[in-house]
């Protein structure tokens, strides 16, 4: 195992795209941010599910497969996109409910799925200081379900944010999201780490599957948690991604090699 | 010899004439918008003032931002969405407020180290993505607000006067709401536009038509000025009409490092790494900003600090698609 936990065949960043494309539904229509959910969606697209759709904030609509993008918008993923909007148009097809799937990632997230992308510490005064919410808090309060991906640390995983930016099930009690005025039936569904998967019960995450096939346990895990997670009963090991997909996921979804264990490669000069 | 004046109080009277509300005025009629980038925005461009830039990632109007800065027009308020050359407005100390869903403020980029250092770094208003573009739809819209449902639920309404939560006047239900926001200025660069300001911009859109059209003062940057004719065989693809631009600036490959539909690609990161660290972005600002009186030196000087055929690896394969047929 190196660094990035790689057992030779594949790594945890591997298993990252590979659980997240397994959460993808046939017919699901997918908000996706920078990053390994673009890799997530595509590897969906080139295997199970084809008929998927995948927006992509700037205002771009799809139903088929692209160029893998460095960034969100280049003239890869707009070129023989169904549709060109913007940002505006995007949100509403959210907003009104239209979209089933959202998938970010995450500065930090909580035991109830609320997710930081501002500030550790004090807002006026912060220890750190990240960019900011983006599309992020729009795609968690509108969408059915939204996956959120990171690396996963105690220092990532504590029990409570300093700052919400995108909400998941606030503090936990039930209706507190409708109470708050998001939409009925959204929320957090699953969140991906390099270590686990985990689900919702009751608003609160749960270990749901260890990545066992690059060598993570369960004691590990726990200890990247804040605090004492609760595991599901019918915990297992992550499916491993097939030999088929880890040949899509080179070959055809990443062929230029921009993302290795997770960490976007320098650009050779052209966004394309 | 009064004409020859430039500046002082001559030079507020008639900027203020120019940039009246109504930019249907008189002298706007009778005179050409066209105009080099230099004169469109000093006449158009204010200290003081909320700017608005186009271009969430694709085409924005990097010549004109480059020009606010060899102008040095400062104390600006911000509005855009993942404005890429925005960084050069930090680094110069030139914004006092940014109005954005993000911002990188991270004290390992030298641009915002070196806005620290000189106590120059803006107060940052935070909403979301969706929220910046509600907030210009309203203004585009003439509303004092537009309810959201997000951003509430979020931490981001304790820190933003802005942003808030209201009751449904029909349902009675829990809504956010957002202010509007109306930029004094708003610069869009596009594929094409007729001399009178007619534009028309493709491709993803990000917060584009709303941001420019909340604009009060709208300068139009632009690859070719076309034909009227052009637009008005077109014209579904027009994103501001004429009468609401006060200016029109012709300027190929204006939105470079970013890419433009159909016209190039873009070098974005290769902008990063160059405007980076420290040394790298003080030869830039030095060299290709202050050390240039225009974008077309920019682009010669840009093409000579770089590998033979820089320009040319941003040329696309262009597709077309069947005409839009009109008639009558």
């Amino acid at each position: 195992m190196d660094e990035n936990n790689d057992n030779g065949k594949y790594s945890a960043a591997d298993q990252m795209v590979v659980a997240g494309a397994h959460q993808i539904r046939p017919d699901d229509v997918i908000y996706v941010g920078l990053g390994l959910p673009f890799l997530s969606a595509l590897l969906a697209k080139y295997t199970h599910a084809p008929n998927s759709t995948i927006i992509i904030e700037n205002g771009i609509v799809r139903s088929t497969g692209f160029t893998l993008p460095r960034s969100t918008d280049t003239p890869g993923s707009q070129f023989m996109a169904d549709q060109l909007s913007g940002l505006f148009y995007i949100n509403t097809l959210g907003q009104a409910g239209y979209i089933t799937t959202g998938f970010i990632g995450a500065g930090q997230i909580d035991r109830y799925g609320n997710v930081n992308d501002t500030c550790v510490g004090d807002y006026r005064n912060p220890v750190h200081r990240w960019a900011g919410s983006g599309g992020a808090t729009d795609v968690i309060s509108f969408c059915q379900r939204t996956i959120t991906v990171l690396r996963q640390s105690k220092k990532r995983f504590p029990e409570k944010v300093d700052f919400i930016t995108c909400p998941g099930y606030l503090d936990g009690r039930p209706g507190q999201r409708e109470k708050a005025g998001l939409s009925l039936g959204t929320g957090p569904a699953l969140v991906i780490t390099d270590l686990a998967c985990y689900t919702f019960e009751n608003g609160e995450m749960v270990v749901k599957s260890v990545h066992g096939g690059v060598g993570v346990t369960l004691e590990k895990v726990k200890a990247e948690v804040g605090w004492d997670i609760k595991v599901a009963a019918d915990v297992k090991d992550t499916p491993p991604p097939t030999d088929e997909e880890i040949k899509i996921l080179r070959e055809r979804v990443d062929p230029r090699r921009i993302w290795v264990g997770g960490k976007r490669q320098a650009s050779r000069g052209q966004e394309d | 010899m009064i004409f020859a004046v430039s500046g002082g109080l001559y030079g507020r009277i008639a900027r203020a004439r120019i940039t009246d509300k109504k930019p249907s005025g008189k002298v706007q009629r009778t005179m050409s918008k066209v105009m080099k980038m230099q004169e469109a925005i000093s006449r158009f461009v204010q200290s003081g003032d909320i700017l608005f830039l186009s271009g969430m990632q694709h085409g924005e109007p990097s010549a004109a931002v480059h020009e606010i800065v060899r102008q040095k027009i400062d104390h600006l308020t911000l509005v855009s969405a993942l404005t890429a050359t925005s960084n050069l407005l930090l680094g110069e100390g030139l914004l006092d407020k940014v109005v954005s869903g993000y911002f990188n403020q991270d004290l390992r980029s030298y641009v915002v180290h070196k806005a620290k250092e000189m106590g120059r770094f803006p107060v940052f208003e935070e909403v979301s993505h969706f929220g910046l573009s509600m907030a210009l739809m309203a203004g585009q819209m003439g509303v004092p607000f537009l309810p959201i449902k997000s951003q509430i639920a979020s931490d981001m309404p304790k820190y933003n006067r802005n942003i808030t939560t209201m009751q449904c006047p029909f349902t009675g239900e829990t809504i956010g709401a957002i202010r509007a926001i109306n930029p004094d200025v708003g610069i869009i660069h596009v594929q094409r536009a007729d001399a009178d300001g007619n534009a028309q911009k493709w491709g993803t859109m990000g917060v584009d038509a709303e941001g420019i059209n909340a604009s009060r003062r709208v300068i139009v940057t632009t690859e070719k000025i076309v034909d009227a004719d052009v637009i008005r065989r077109d014209p579904n693809r027009t994103i501001i009409p004429a009468f609401r631009v006060s200016a029109v600036v012709e300027q190929p490959f204006g939105a470079h490092p970013m890419h433009l539909a159909g016209c190039y690609s873009g070098d974005m990161w290769g902008y990063y790494a160059d405007t980076g660290p420290q040394e790298s972005y003080e030869t830039y600002v030095e060299k290709l900003v202050y050390g240039v009186k225009d974008w077309d030196e920019y682009l010669k000087k840009r093409a000579a600090m770089k590998p033979a055929g820089y320009f040319q690896n941003f040329a696309i394969k262009p597709v077309k698609s069947e005409p839009v047929t009109s008639g009558f």
